[in-house]
């Protein structure tokens, strides 16, 4: 089953998100590469951070 | 409203990149169509629901606007409006009913995520579309 891992969906997902927003917002090449990976870091970063965070009001 | 712009705000919108192509930006339109496509063909894959205007087909204009409030969920409106984003996929996955939503799978959800998520990047690059044709932006 394809991207059984939800963490590997939400890279690919953060992935192409990334690079579209990079195209539309940025004009130059450079402007974009930087822009992109920034994006794809904080989405990727934020998700993992955010589920640690809920992994505290785990049920026991 | 520059005809330009509009143009290539409804081409951007049917299918994905078409609006960049028709002003020779191929290489961002070609990115586009692929991570649309890629986007809404992995949601498919994965078992995601598309969600469809209406529960039941219109018999009438009085219906139409009826069914607007005969939904399961009301907000299934707003996924309705995202999956509509995709154009042209949106139209194939009705078409050929792709996209029914296999809930016992666990991907159901990131499945509809990825087709809604892919349909409202597409109403941007469409709308980028439009600033281009009409001369705010390069």
């Amino acid at each position: 089953m394809i991207f059984e891992s939800h963490l590997l969906s939400m890279v690919v997902y953060a992935l192409f998100v990334a690079l579209v927003m990079a195209l539309i917002r940025r004009d130059d090449t450079k402007a974009r590469v930087r822009y992109g990976l920034l994006l794809f870091a904080v989405m990727t970063a934020g998700a993992l951070a955010f589920g640690w965070f809920m992994f505290l009001f785990i049920k026991k | 409203m520059k005809i330009k712009g509009i143009v290539a705000l409804v081409l951007g919108w049917a299918v994905p990149g078409l609006g960049h192509a028709i002003q020779k930006k191929y290489l961002r339109a070609a990115l586009f169509f692929v991570s649309i496509f890629a986007m809404t063909g992995i949601g498919l894959v994965m078992g995601g629901k598309v969600y469809p205007m209406y529960l039941e087909p219109p018999h009438n204009v009085f219906q139409v606007f009826l069914n607007l409030f005969r939904k399961e969920n009301p907000l299934t409106i707003l996924a309705f409006f995202a999956d509509i984003g995709n154009g042209l996929f949106y139209a194939l996955s009705r078409l050929f009913a792709w996209g029914g939503g296999e809930l016992e799978r666990a991907t159901f959800e990131f499945g509809t995520a990825y087709i809604a998520g892919a349909g409202l990047l597409n109403f941007l690059i469409a709308i980028d579309a439009y600033d281009i044709g009409a001369g705010k932006k390069k």
